[in-house]
């Protein structure tokens, strides 16, 4: 029907009109006021339009398209409403001069966000995808501190070489395919020549994003940095979007034993080093950044274990249900510390009492979405290893909530202190919808019947990785001396001394006394470019290679 | 109505008349600009035209064409052009210096007929009559300041110039030795193989690449466009450069495709691929705004010669399926647009802060907020980032490197985007440094000049937004080696 | 020895030594002169083969090419021999310096801000 079509269009048409409106010289504080109301097209749409819709728009980039699938609408339905219920956030906290370049970079990135899960051909999948990353930069930055400016820096680097990858990626795969579209290319896939390389790239290019171990250390960085709905939707949406790319573009379906290896590898090394990092923390915003880290590693295992098989399975919907509701979670937490910072007395209690309920839910407490989350995902994982390791991983997730919980409890507002119904709404809205939302989606992804949820053998398993965590947390505060602390973004800090060296020595060409083998390789480039253009200056130089030229491209031609 | 020859003689008859007018020669460009506007897109519609000129048929008379990749860049051309002319129109009526803004107009459309009929000609002497009122008028440009340095700046580029003048005349005066003709279809027609023929195109070929300044030929061109007042620059980077490498695509292309074997196909990727590096590098090194421009226009100038060992060297599944040299055309139309702009707003930028060292340039974004914006919009498309032409075309080129299995050519084209990014941030972080510099005032500047690169910079990435329409143009009438290959 | 030979020989000769000039003087005069003389060179040779027609008429489309190519050849050395002695006006110098790095910052656009 057209009005579903008309529902794509405006999914992404409506951000996009109001980025473009943001351009203009605006009204003070116009757009930021705009912001709750430019998800909701996608909410919408999620809602509503039917799978399988199409809008084709041949006349745009090579042939593109919006397309409404299945993976497609979860992603989309819990984007828009993390979107929404953060914008509701966002307009009541973010003030000040720069609010309405927030806004832009917001509704920037949201563009990017909506068109990515609708999109039907690569052009416009990876188009989205650049403008998620690089407008998330201003999301980043927005405070204007030094450490906002240097998480800003580094996480474009690194978003830089991630796009690059993913280009090189869907460049690769679509070359050998002959269609731009994705579905065409994800079922070509496991057939072409160059499909390991293809993978390879896709995956960085991904893993980056979605945070995978070692290209997670922009994570920790970028969110404690934002503002808090901004690192809501970070966290919540746009880290999400490394996901979706895999999900969108991994054969599942098809056994790949190899891929489904290091997958599984990646997947895990990842959640247990977040976890490992994210322990040694000491702001709340970190732990939880490298909480989403190790939560991510574990959704690339599920979906790791789902190439390890031929056939359909159950990884592709596994993986997005546990995605959802992480997103929802997660999303909560990061807006609970800004209402925790402005909660003070009485009202404190509750707050804390729900804000622990979701936390835990990450970790799979019984009766919580998690708790499904963790179920839905036992299948595809099967009973190996790797199934062990995921389930004893819950016990890392229990200390590192229970870590992020100690941290935000020790934040002691004036007890006069109430937090704003638009701060507060909007992360009681999201808590809700992670603890509740995946009972109505939970028989739809993991095949099975709720009842399963509630035998006891089932609330048993999820139950003991938590108690193992809180006995060893107690264990760990009543013998345990001061904790060591890890920097946030671990491994980035002697990369950048590096880096900045070389890129000094770039600058200066002539540098004298090279310390490094790397720095002294520039200078000499920048040095030999300067040598080279003072003889491409020189007449008598050039003139004799002129008529050189002339002899050698004649011996050249046939 | 679709006249070719009336692309060429509307803007020879405002060079003339320009010349009489004066300062009062801008004025010109209100009527000029619309007109070759909707000129060129009635064309584009009627394409393919053919026009005998005065009924003479070639080989004794000269016959302009206008196939589809004609039509594109005359289209390209008319936009730059107008935009640029209303941009100078501004610019030089604060000009202290009457006589500079009063020779800057008659050059201004000589440089502008000289293109189309460069677009239009397919007789090679024709093409060398178009090249040298190119080249002179560019010259003249770049001389406009009359001081020591751009005098330096012109000379040099005339040097060059003048040494590719003669040996296209050569290599002209050989082929019209051993076949009597140098209509381009008579020629692909009649061509053989042998040694006048092969002398020929190499004469014409590096007589072209040195005024197109391909590496190691370059040397001319970073103090001619960073030297001459911003609206020449951005007509010199956009148009009169490019004018060369597109003789050289109808060279090679349509005329001797059969000479072009895997050895100077590999050649002149060789020189696209080392332009590409090597002008990135000394864009990096560069720490002012226009010659950073300048260099960068070094750079991107080397991604049009990847189209002769990627040409058609691929699959025919794609949808899209006219090889590289589309992926090419789409970068000569979004680099010209781009860099148009980037000049353009680089001029106003100088404007405001008197000066173009990054290190002065803080704050600037709030003096100028349109043109800095404009500036990093056409950086986008330079960079080649989506939804950008820029992007478009490197879709399609390193798809086409990836098909043919020719994965080297594709790293260049990826470290030459990486290396973009680096020479492209420095100036984009230094303009939006929040903080002046010690001492730092900024002028006012009309509108007119903050908006025309802004729309510039647009028009660059709506090329790849909605790419599908300029994509089938640059397809009619294509040549066969497009699709097929070189070898 | 036909007439067409001498001129086509004599043709190529000049060219021959134009661009030698051309690539070694250095002198901006010299140069230019260098280009002229390659000019009239090409011209002998354009003649020559105008004379080529099987049936001995001449051709006249190469003469046409001469009579642009002259008009071309004269707009280039006027505009070169004008750069050129401003040049040396403002520098003294009768070659170009062999430094080609861009102009330094532009005084003049700064007047325009006035």
């Amino acid at each position: 029907m057209s009005w579903h079509r008309f529902l794509l269009d405006a999914a992404v048409g409506v951000p996009l009109l109001l980025t473009a409106l943001a351009l203009l010289p605006t009204r003070r504080g116009l757009m930021i006021r705009l912001l709750p109301f430019a998800a909701l097209p996608g909410l919408a749409a999620a809602l509503l339009v039917p799978s399988g819709t199409a809008q084709p728009l041949p006349q745009t980039l090579l042939g593109a398209g919006l397309v409404m699938e299945a993976q497609g609408r979860v992603f989309l339905g819990i984007a828009a409403l993390l979107w929404t219920l953060a914008g509701i956030t966002a307009r009541a906290s973010v003030t000040g001069e720069r609010r309405d370049r927030f806004a832009g970079f917001w509704l920037a990135t949201l563009t990017g966000n909506m068109l990515l899960v609708l999109a039907a051909d690569v052009v416009s999948f990876y188009l989205a995808f650049a403008i998620l990353s690089l407008s998330a930069f201003g999301l980043v930055v927005h405070d204007g501190t030094a450490e906002a400016r240097r998480a800003g820096r580094i996480y474009l680097l690194l978003a830089i070489v991630g796009e690059t990858a993913l280009l090189l990626g869907l460049l690769v795969a679509a070359s050998g395919v002959g269609s731009v579209f994705i579905a065409d290319i994800r079922s070509a896939l496991p057939a072409l020549p160059r499909r390991d390389l293809a993978l390879a790239l896709m995956i960085a290019g991904f893993g980056l994003k979605a945070g995978l171990v070692p290209l997670h250390v922009w994570l920790p960085l970028a969110h404690p940095a934002a503002p808090v709905p901004a690192s809501a939707v970070l966290s919540g949406a746009i880290v999400k979007a490394g996901i979706f790319g895999l999900m969108q573009f991994l054969p599942l379906g098809t056994a790949l034993p190899d891929w489904s290896g290091a997958l599984v590898t990646l997947g895990l090394t990842t959640a247990y080093y977040g976890v490992a990092a994210g322990l040694f923390q000491r702001r709340a915003k970190a732990v939880l950044a490298y909480s989403t880290v190790s939560q991510m590693g574990l959704i690339v295992t599920v979906l790791g274990a789902g190439l390890a098989s031929p056939g359909p399975g159950l990884a592709l919907s596994a993986a997005g249900f546990y995605a959802a509701h992480h997103g929802l979670a997660k999303g909560a937490l990061f807006l609970s510390v800004g209402v925790l910072h402005a909660a003070g007395g009485a009202s404190r209690r509750p707050l804390l009492l729900l804000t622990g309920l979701t936390a835990l839910a990450i970790a799979g407490l019984p009766f919580t979405g998690g708790a499904l989350a963790k179920l839905a995902v036992k299948g595809p994982l099967g009973t190996g290893a790797a199934a062990l390791l995921v389930t004893l991983s819950a016990v890392g997730t229990t200390l590192l909530m229970l870590r992020f919980l100690m941290l935000v409890r020790r934040d002691t507002p004036a007890p006069h202190l109430r937090p704003r119904p638009a701060v507060l709404l909007p992360f009681a809205g999201a808590a809700l919808a992670a603890l509740t939302l995946p009972w109505l989606l939970f028989p739809a992804a993991s095949g099975q019947a709720l009842a399963y949820a509630f035998s006891p053998a089932t609330l048993w398993g999820a139950a003991w990785p938590l108690l193992l965590g809180a006995a060893i947390l107690a264990g760990a505060v009543r013998w345990g001396r001061a904790a060591p602390v890890v920097p946030e973004g671990d491994l980035v800090a002697p990369a950048e001394r590096l880096v900045n060296a070389a890129i000094g020595r770039a600058q200066e060409w002539q540098a004298p006394a090279p310390q490094l083998p790397l720095q002294g390789a520039l200078a000499r480039v920048g040095a030999a470019a300067g040598r080279v253009e003072a003889a491409a200056a020189r007449w008598p130089v050039i003139a004799p290679v002129l008529l050189a030229a002339v002899v050698v491209l004649a011996l050249a031609t046939v | 109505m679709a006249e070719p020859g009336l692309l060429v003689a509307l803007p020879l008859a405002a060079c003339l008349a320009a010349v009489f007018l004066g300062r009062r020669g801008a004025l010109l460009v209100w009527v000029t600009g619309p007109l070759m506007l909707v000129l060129t897109w009635q064309l584009a519609r009627a394409i393919p035209v053919v026009e005998p000129l005065g009924g003479w048929a070639p080989p004794l008379g000269i016959a302009l064409r206008a196939d589809g990749f004609a039509a594109a860049f005359l289209v390209m051309t008319a936009l730059v052009a107008a935009v640029v002319g209303a941009y100078a129109a501004t610019y030089f009526a604060a000009d202290p210096r009457p006589r500079r803004a009063a020779a800057f107009w008659p050059l201004f459309y000589a440089v502008w007929t000289a293109v189309n009929l460069i677009l239009l000609g397919r007789d090679l002497f024709n093409l060398y009559v178009g090249l040298e009122l190119l080249t002179l008028a560019g010259v003249a440009m770049v001389a406009l300041d009359g001081r020591a340095a751009t005098l330096a700046a012109a000379l040099r580029y005339l040097l060059f110039a003048l040494f590719g003048s003669v040996t296209f005349l050569i290599g002209a005066a050989l082929l019209y030795g051993r076949y009597a003709t140098l209509d381009m279809e008579l020629l692909a027609v009649a061509l053989a193989p042998d040694t006048a023929t092969v002398a020929a195109a190499a004469l014409i070929s590096v007589g072209l690449l040195a005024k197109a300044a391909i590496f190691p030929f370059h040397a001319w061109l970073p103090p001619a466009h960073a030297g001459a007042p911003a609206p020449a620059s951005a007509l010199l980077s956009a148009l009169v450069v490019k004018a060369s490498v597109l003789i050289l695509f109808r060279l090679w292309f349509d005329v001797l495709p059969p000479l072009a074997g895997a050895l100077l196909n590999a050649l002149m990727g060789g020189l696209g691929a080392m332009a590409v590096l090597y002008g990135s590098v000394q864009a990096i090194r560069q720490d002012r705004l226009k010659p950073i421009v300048a260099y960068s226009t070094v750079a991107q100038l080397g991604y049009l010669l990847l189209a002769f060992p990627l040409a058609g060297a691929a699959l025919g599944a794609q949808p899209w399926s006219a090889g590289a040299w589309t992926g090419a055309v789409f970068h000569a139309l979004s680099h010209g647009l781009a860099k148009a702009a980037m000049f353009l707003a680089a001029g106003t930028i100088m404007l405001a802060a008197g000066t173009d060292r990054l290190d002065r340039l803080g704050g600037v974004a709030k003096a100028v907020p349109v043109a800095s914006f404009a500036f990093v919009i056409a950086a986008v498309s330079l960079m080649g980032l989506p939804p950008s032409g820029g992007f478009l075309a490197k879709y399609l080129l390193l798809t086409y490197a990836f098909a043919a299995q020719q994965a080297g050519w594709a790293a260049v084209m990826v470290v030459g985007g990486l290396l973009a990014a680096v020479y492209l941030a420095r100036p984009v972080n230094a303009l939006m440094r929040a903080a002046p510099a010690e001492g730092a005032r900024f002028a006012r500047v009309p509108a007119v000049l903050q908006l025309a690169p802004l729309l510039l910079a647009l028009a660059a990435m709506l090329l790849g937004i909605l790419s599908f329409e300029p994509y089938r143009l640059i397809q009619v009438n294509n040549p066969a080696a497009a699709h097929e290959g070189l070898q | 020895m036909t007439a067409t030979l001498v001129y086509g020989l004599a043709g190529s000769v000049l060219v021959g030594v134009g661009l030698y000039g051309f690539a070694v003087r250095r002198h901006l005069l010299r140069q230019i002169l260098a280009f002229n003389i390659i000019g009239s060179g090409l011209f002998l040779l354009f003649g020559a083969l105008a004379r080529r027609t099987p049936d001995g008429t001449s051709d006249p489309v190469p003469q046409a090419m001469i009579i642009t190519g002259i008009v071309v050849a004269f707009a280039a050395t006027a505009l070169a021999e004008a750069l050129a002695e401003r040049y040396q006006e403002l520098t003294g110098r009768t070659a170009l310096e062999e430094d080609s790095k861009p102009a330094p910052p532009d005084e003049q656009e700064s007047e325009l801000r006035g």
